[in-house]
């Protein structure tokens, strides 16, 4: 368990991360449906889990999933348009209705929520500034209005460690051609919460990219990307079993969030791990 | 009946002594000692930043034209902003800049946010680096400053040398960048060598509030829709206008910030503002290796947005280094950072996508 809610890096959360209130966002495919399944058994009895998504269908699915496991552990679903100011509303209503439990010992929001835009144009096409709007507002205005709402229900307390995750990018570090949207949002949200981690020092802030995995956003990246070079490079990643499962993925972060020695505000990436 | 032109940088008004008011940007002053004119030796020079000029007062003679550089308050004892200056005809404009002839071609050259400030500034230090018959299109959303700003520059140009024109256009909305971009398909480029886009246009944001704060979508949209969008967006429009073409330069600057590389504590809107800028005009140098990309950060300057960050910054430190930095006489002048930014432009050896500061040059 951890006491670790003072400035800088906490003692570990040890196996788990006690009784806790977990938020996931875009949990219903990819990785974070694959963060949510590893997550809940580090989770003890008490605990709830609030898994947000568009599809109502999915986000069933996954309860369904997850009740398999420790039935200790309540799960919410929110089925809510991050895009819109309507469902981030919602999520952050669910959240303050979940975070009834003054015993909880951990609150983790992470920010997975996001999509890639279109990737088979290039910014000399994106002269509708209403369509950029549309991107911004789920990959970037979300993500910072969802964890000011989460903040602000689940205030910090002594013996409450928060730990606050944006799923980042290596597109957040370099520009990719015919990338422009997904690599500006990725770039935005980064510094977003790097500026968190400098006002806040009691959180604990991190920018995990999880590395090229595979799901049905890498799918869209090689069949959409503009830029031959880079849809060759996808196709290739794809064709040689370089991908990651998100499974290997969310293992190297799990280890990282429960060792609980990393920086606040820092960029880590799979491969640094 | 006294005549005169205004200066560059302050308006400034005439009093029935012949005397005139105003301020001069700290940056202006040092190129004046570098001047060989009866004007040093009437002024005192500049001392160590805890003296103050006296003010005085001098009679303009009616038959010269003076350009009229005011002075700045250079101590925060001194009250009175009434230290006076003038010149002999000069073009103090082009001493500033650099002493070589080079220029940036006959240009379509694009200022947005040209009302105030360092779009202003630019507007002034670019007009003359043009060539005749190139068009300046000056972009804001306030038409009465947009169209002082057009007099001021056609006088200090000549009216046939340069064809001004203003956009009234808000470019946090579609409209605004459609109805800029339609302006500028309506100027004869075919004669033109050289498209010039400053994206300058931004905002601050509350800086009085920290990320915490911002739960309403809405607010941080409409924030992201000026800063990011709209850059994109003109951006895209003007390079559609004017596509790649043999004997076409297409230069692209973003003014950037050091917040687009570090995080400042209660700026969460405007780092992430000019991170995502940043970003953007990276992807843009490697789609378009024709197009000369720059990230230019123009260091600390004496505008209202500088004045916005020493009042209202929600972080008390940050509050404190600012207002420090404007007692201590810190603060760039826009003219001081043009120059640089117009070396850059001319010297034309940046890497396309970099990111260059102030004062790093």
């Amino acid at each position: 368990m951890s006491a670790g809610s003072g400035p800088g890096p906490g003692p570990g959360l040890s196996s788990g991360f006690g009784k806790a209130l977990v938020i996931i966002t875009g949990a219903s495919r990819g990785f974070g449906r694959a963060l949510a399944l590893s997550v809940a058994p580090r989770l003890s009895a008490g605990s709830v889990l609030v898994i947000s998504a568009r599809s109502e269908d999915r986000l069933l699915e996954l309860k369904r999933d997850l009740g398999h496991g420790d039935p200790g552990i309540t799960v919410r679903c929110v089925v809510a348009d991050l895009g819109c100011k309507a469902g981030v509303e919602s999520l952050i209503t669910e959240t303050r209705d979940s975070a009834t439990d003054p015993g909880i010992q951990t609150l983790l929001l992470v920010n997975n929520a996001a999509s890639l835009g279109d990737v088979s144009r290039r910014c000399r096409d994106f002269t509708d500034v209403c369509e950029v709007d549309s991107y911004l507002s789920l990959n970037v205005s979300s993500a910072l209005c969802v964890t000011a709402g989460v903040l602000r229900s689940v205030p910090g307390r002594p013996g409450l460690t928060r730990v606050v995750l944006n799923i980042s990018s290596l597109c957040a570090l370099r520009p990719f051609p015919s990338w422009v949207l997904y690599c500006s949002g990725k770039a935005a949200r980064d510094m977003m919460f790097r500026v968190l981690a400098e006002e806040e020092p009691d959180l604990r802030v991190l920018n995990y990219a999880p590395g090229p995995l595979d799901t049905d956003m890498q799918l869209q990246a090689r069949s959409s990307s503009a830029d031959d070079a880079l849809r060759n490079t996808f196709s290739v990643m794809h064709a040689n079993g370089q991908l990651l499962t998100c499974e290997q993925s969310v293992s190297k972060l799990m280890k990282v969030l429960l060792e609980d020695t990393y920086p606040s505000g820092a960029h880590l990436d799979y491969y640094d791990l | 009946m006294l005549g005169f032109r205004r200066g560059c940088f302050e308006k400034v008004c005439v009093s029935s002594h012949g005397t005139i008011r105003g301020r001069v940007p700290r940056g202006l002053w040092k190129e004046q000692e570098q001047l060989e004119t009866p004007v040093k030796r009437q002024l005192p020079p500049p001392g160590p930043s805890s003296t103050f000029l006296p003010p005085h007062t001098h009679t303009l003679d009616p038959s010269h034209t003076f350009w009229i550089v005011p002075f700045k308050k250079i101590s925060p004892s001194f009250d009175s902003q009434t230290s006076q200056a003038f010149f002999p005809k000069r073009p103090i404009m082009e001493d500033l800049i650099s002493r070589e002839p080079r220029d940036l071609g006959r240009a379509l050259c694009i200022i947005t946010g040209a009302s105030k400030g360092y779009g202003r500034a630019l507007a002034f230090q670019l007009s003359c680096r043009l060539k005749p018959r190139s068009v300046l299109v000056l972009v804001a959303r306030s038409t009465a400053q947009l169209n002082e700003l057009k007099e001021d520059i056609v006088s200090l140009c000549g009216q046939n040398k340069l064809d001004v024109r203003c956009v009234q256009a808000d470019l946090e909305e579609t409209e605004g960048v459609e109805k800029t971009v339609q302006a500028l398909k309506e100027t004869n480029s075919t004669e033109m060598d050289h498209v010039l886009l400053i994206n300058n246009a931004a905002s601050l944001g509350d800086v009085s509030r920290f990320a915490q704060s911002f739960t309403d979508p809405a607010e941080v949209n409409r924030y992201l829709s000026l800063n990011v969008s709209g850059a994109l967006s003109l951006t895209a429009g003007v390079l559609q206008a004017f596509p790649r073409r043999l004997g076409l330069r297409r230069t692209v600057v973003n003014i950037s910030s050091l917040c687009a590389l570090k995080p400042f504590p209660s700026w969460v809107l405007y780092c992430t503002g000019k991170a995502a800028r940043d970003m953007m005009f990276r992807v843009l140098a490697e789609e378009e290796p024709d197009v000369r990309v720059l990230s230019y950060a123009p260091g600390p300057l004496d505008t209202d947005m500088q004045l916005q960050a020493r009042r209202f910054s929600g972080d008390l430190n940050l509050r404190r280094s600012f207002c420090s930095m404007f007692s201590e006489h810190q603060l760039l002048s826009c003219e001081e950072s043009g120059s640089k930014l117009i070396k850059l432009l001319l010297d034309n050896n940046f890497p396309s996508g970099a990111h260059l500061d102030f004062y790093e040059l």
